[in-house]
């Protein structure tokens, strides 16, 4: 069926992709990484299977947690889900939504996600929790400017910061690819997207390790649905970042260009095939490098720093 | 003519290939006689080149600047060569092992420096000259550690890497250059000094600014003056005496000759005034620092090192003058503080041999331990502080007299007050070390001196310095006036 | 929301060749978090091939036939001669009493005056000042794109801070070898056309500096048994 699919449609398909799709791009990760170690692996659907368990599951609160504690994880999501709106994620052109917010728009509601998440972790008086919320809340302060002149070079390049801007200019020549300011940009997005979804060489995605936990640690002390929905945000968040990343910077192909049905179904296939490609880069990365010693994830953000800022010194100063 | 520049260049080689292979006695004669018959040599290039330029083969060139500082080079080659004659004997005498080795590797690196450094002023290219100046820093620095005591280590480390690392700033001003050039003449032009010369105000004026200050800066290094002078007081006071006349007296020059070549370039293409502000803004400052650090030095060697400093700053500040006495004024110093220098240096060598001891607290009663030496010494002292009928009182005063003629009355003064605050340092240390009487272990020494052959050159450069000061022979006067118009034709 | 002009892209011969300048620089920074000697060689090694690479794509594309011979021959000194001298130099200096004779080649670098992060934060402020006076400066070359000035500036800038707040010799050495490299990386985009036999010469040049550098390690070596600076402070004053 070619018909023209209505534009609500389309936003909402935006949402539904990244919602559905999102638990699946971890599987393929954890089965590829498991592989690339010689094991079998988890099946790549388990997390939804994981989600469908912890959604019949008990919900339990600490003593003295406030409603902020099970708030949070809904707001959580929703902002989860807000995002998607904002971002190309299967269309070139921009959708009426879109342009609620830009990535500074978004970046500032992924930031309250994070944020929320934090709160309620260290509202519960867990070690565990407490350590992870501060520890997030301290390297997400220091990636800040790291992302900020990330989009400064986006605003230098297109004049604007809208996502959908720069994806167009990318895809306009080949000369935008080899700028020097598009490659920086995109390796110092690419380092704080590392940072950010706790993957190596920052935290350990699997497995409990006291010394080197940050986001794992934060959903301690939640339990049943509300677990659910924040590994579910996490998710979401980490499919998020992934879709930036690919749909702005690294590969804007393969978006509609039109609101036909069979456009917009090839793009839903191909952002999730392009996300299954950088989830296998990063999982051979979790394979090849240690993980950072807490103190020496602060080289690890000033290498970012150093990549985003020689971004903008190349463009400002160079015209590259 | 051609012929005694090709023999310039090749006697020095000739005597280092020698000194590698033949026992001592052959190598410090050969040496010596080199260095005497290069003096001569450029002696014989005076005349001609007072009159015009000898152009050889497209990359040589001596002008009446080059002569000066080739001058400056062959006097003290002959006078270094043959102190070490008489420096070496008792490393000699005393049969110490290795002692052949050490100094075979002494004579072939004092001929190679010799000869590098004299080959550098008359280089016509601008990469060439770069190249010489690094051949001098490399060979020099194997000279500093050929000691091989802890501090010597030192000090050729620091040097190495200090040097080493202006004069890749002063490759990039080379690039700069021919960038300035090359927007002139074409991009496959052979970056040759005249050629830039000529280009002169077509130069594009931001390329030839920036190549002016980082040759300051780099060449600066290798000269001595502030902020990048770190490395002269180890490495002066550590390498072997005759290394470090050479090295004071001779190299500080020949980098100073580079930044003159920079000095025409950028007056010809932008003006005298941004190079003259530049050169008097590190002059000054190396003359403060100087004169600061003499007041209170406790080793002799280091604290003339750090009059070199002070001499350098003197050079900078004459040049930034700008008044073609002030400039007679520079090249005449080169010549005379080469020679007080030199013969400071080398007196301090016989004081350093005599008592043991390289500390001031340590040489007591040198006038009547030395019967030569040691008055000598004292001479040399007040030479350096611009003491009359010297040559130094003679300059100082024509670069004092050309700052005053330029309507500058500030910086002249200071210059007087600075100079009179490193005479303090100089003859304090000088009167604790020459007049009073022997104490403590120095009691015990015999009065002579160790070797007549360290105490002949000194005697010669007390000779030049009296020429010098009281009465320059007419050709070398005609030759300065040449150099000064050749410098200052810009203005 | 459009607050600033777009900056147009530049031609995708600029683009590539900036971008493999910007190697040599981030190789430059990559030099602070080498804690190994062998592995600082490697990127000295890395970043010599990188130039050779640009010597080469600026011949192709300007037509200046004799950058390839000056590629070869900097690529065979830098890539290939300077790094087996300095591993031969660091393989035959072995700790006092130790079987292992490779003890110097695997040899952690003294560490630095400053913690990693700060020294990094430091060189990008000293990166930024080179692009900002170069850019200043307002100097076009044809050959390259005015970035590739402002990089080799940099990474001159930035060899400077590598070797003052390194604390060994050998560190301080190859810095001082970056410092060079950073140097021809100025002189290829502003010097293209100097003619060849002054090239040589200045490669002819860095080889014996090299030497010389080596020579007086051993001696340091010799001395101090280990090649740590940090005792070289008896000569004040």
């Amino acid at each position: 069926m070619n018909g023209t699919l209505p534009i609500p449609v389309i936003q909402f398909l935006q949402v539904a992709t990244i919602a559905l799709a999102a638990p699946g791009i971890s599987g393929v990760i954890a089965r590829v990484e498991a592989r690339l170690q010689g094991r079998v692996g988890p099946r790549v659907l388990q997390p939804y299977y994981d989600l469908a368990k912890l959604l019949r599951k008990e919900a339990l609160a600490p003593e003295g947690a406030s409603w902020v504690f099970l708030a949070a994880p809904v707001g959580a999501a929703a902002c989860y889900l807000t995002v998607p709106l904002l971002i190309p994620v299967l269309t070139s052109f921009g959708l009426p939504l879109g342009y609620m917010g830009d990535i500074l728009g978004g970046g500032l509601i992924l930031a309250l996600a994070s944020f929320l998440v934090a709160i309620a972790a260290s509202e519960t008086g867990s070690p565990y929790a407490q350590l992870g919320a501060s520890r997030a809340k301290t390297f997400s302060a220091i990636t800040e400017p790291v992302v900020l002149f990330v989009i400064f070079v986006v605003a230098l390049v297109t004049g604007t910061d809208l996502p959908y801007a720069l994806a167009a200019t990318v895809r306009s020549s080949a000369s935008q690819i080899v700028r020097p300011a598009h490659l920086l940009a995109a390796a110092a997005l690419f380092m704080v997207i590392l940072a950010e979804t706790g993957r190596i060489p920052v935290e350990t995605h699997t497995g409990t390790n006291e010394f080197g936990m940050i986001e794992e640690a934060r959903p301690f002390e939640h339990s049943g649905p509300y677990f659910a929905l924040l590994k579910w945000g996490s998710w979401m968040k980490q499919l998020i970042l992934y879709t930036i990343l690919l749909n702005v910077f690294v590969a804007p192909w393969g978006l509609a260009a039109t609101a036909q049905a069979g456009d917009v179904a090839l793009a839903i296939v191909a952002l999730v095939g392009k996300a299954v490609l950088l989830g296998i880069v990063v999982a051979v990365i979790d394979n090849s490098f240690a993980k950072l010693r807490l103190f020496k994830i602060t080289e690890y953000v000033s290498a970012a720093f150093l990549l985003a800022v020689l971004g903008v010194f190349t463009l400002y100063l160079g015209g590259g | 003519m051609l012929a005694v520049i090709l023999l310039l260049l090749i006697l020095p080689f000739a005597a280092a290939a020698v000194s590698l292979r033949a026992p001592d006695r052959v190598a410090e004669a050969v040496t010596a006689v080199t260095g005497v018959a290069s003096f001569g040599l450029v002696l014989a290039l005076v005349p001609a080149a007072a009159h015009h330029d000898l152009d050889y083969l497209s990359y040589l060139r001596i002008d009446a600047i080059s002569v000066v500082f080739l001058m400056a080079t062959s006097f003290l080659y002959a006078a270094v060569a043959v102190y070490s004659i008489g420096y070496l004997a008792p490393s000699r005498r005393s049969r110490e092992p290795g002692f052949t080795r050490y100094s075979r590797r002494f004579y072939a690196g004092l001929n190679l420096f010799a000869w590098t450094m004299m080959a550098a002023p008359m280089m016509n290219n601008l990469a060439l000259l770069w190249i010489a100046v690094e051949v001098t820093t490399v060979i020099s620095a194997l000279l500093v550690a050929i000691e091989n005591t802890d501090g010597a280590a030192e000090a050729a480390w620091k040097y190495i890497l200090i040097a080493s690392a202006g004069l890749g700033l002063a490759l990039l001003a080379t690039i700069f250059a021919y960038y300035a050039g090359a927007q002139v003449l074409g991009q496959h032009y052979d970056l040759s000094f005249t050629s830039l010369l000529q280009a002169g105000a077509r130069l594009p004026h931001t390329p030839v600014r920036l190549a002016f200050v980082l040759a300051v800066l780099g060449f600066g290094t290798k000269m001595g003056l502030f902020p990048v002078h770190t490395w002269l007081p180890d490495a002066h006071s550590e390498a072997p005496t005759p290394v470090s006349a050479l090295l004071s007296g001779s190299l500080l020059a020949v980098s100073f000759y580079a930044i003159l070549r920079y000095y025409q370039v950028a007056a010809a293409a932008v003006g005298p005034a941004f190079p003259r502000d530049v050169l008097l803004v590190f002059g000054i400052a190396s003359l403060l620092l100087a004169a600061l650090y003499l007041l209170d030095q406790r080793d002799v060697k280091r604290m003339l090192a750090y009059s070199s400093v002070e001499h350098m700053g003197i050079l900078a500040i004459g040049v930034s003058f700008g008044a073609p006495i002030a400039l007679a004024g520079v090249f005449l110093h080169v010549l005379a503080h080469a020679a007080a220098k030199a013969n400071a240096f080398m007196g301090a060598g016989v004081l350093v041999h005599k008592f043991g001891s390289k500390r001031i607290s340590g040489i007591t009663g040198g006038l009547d331990l030395l019967p030569w030496s040691g008055p000598l010494f004292g001479i040399a002292i007040l030479a350096l502080c611009a003491m009359p009928p010297f040559g130094i009182f003679r300059s100082e005063f024509e670069i004092v007299q050309g700052g005053f003629s330029s309507a500058r009355y500030a910086t002249p003064a200071v210059l007087i007050v600075l100079v009179t605050l490193a005479f303090f340092g100089l003859t304090v240390a000088a009167n604790r070390m020459l007049l009073v009487p022997a104490r403590g272990g120095a009691k015990s020494l015999t009065r002579g001196e160790p070797s007549a052959w360290m105490v002949v050159p000194v005697v010669a450069g007390v000779a030049a310095l009296l020429v010098l000061g009281i009465h320059p022979p007419a050709e070398l006067t005609g030759l300065l006036s040449r150099a000064v118009h050749q410098l200052g034709t810009a203005s | 929301m459009s607050a600033t002009a777009a900056v147009a892209a530049p031609s995708v011969y600029s683009g590539g060749s900036s971008v493999i300048a910007l190697g040599v620089l981030l190789a430059e920074f990559g030099m602070f978090r080498q804690a190994l000697l062998r592995d600082q060689v490697r990127l000295y090694a890395v970043q010599s091939g990188l130039i050779s690479v640009l010597a080469i794509l600026v011949a192709a594309v300007r037509h200046l036939p004799d950058l390839y011979v000056l590629a070869g021959l900097s690529a065979a000194l830098k890539v290939v001669i300077v790094p087996i001298v300095l591993r031969r130099l660091l393989r035959g200096i072995g700790r006092a009493g130790e079987d292992e004779p490779a003890a110097g080649w695997t040899e952690i670098a003294g560490s630095g005056s400053l913690s990693l992060a700060n020294t990094v934060l430091l060189a990008i402020a000293v990166a930024a000042f080179g692009f900002f006076s170069v850019r200043a400066l307002n100097i076009h070359s044809s050959v390259l794109p005015v970035t590739a000035l402002e990089i080799s500036v940099s990474v001159a800038l930035v060899a400077f801070v590598l070797m003052i707040t390194r604390r060994d010799v050998a560190s301080q050495a190859i810095g001082f070898l970056s410092l060079e490299n950073g140097i021809s990386l100025a002189a290829l985009v502003v010097a293209a056309g100097l003619p060849l036999i002054l090239e040589v010469a200045f490669l002819f040049d860095l080889l014996v500096a090299v030497v010389v550098f080596e020579l007086l390690i051993r001696v340091h070596h010799g001395r101090a048994e280990s090649l740590s600076t940090a005792d070289l402070t008896s000569l004040r004053g």
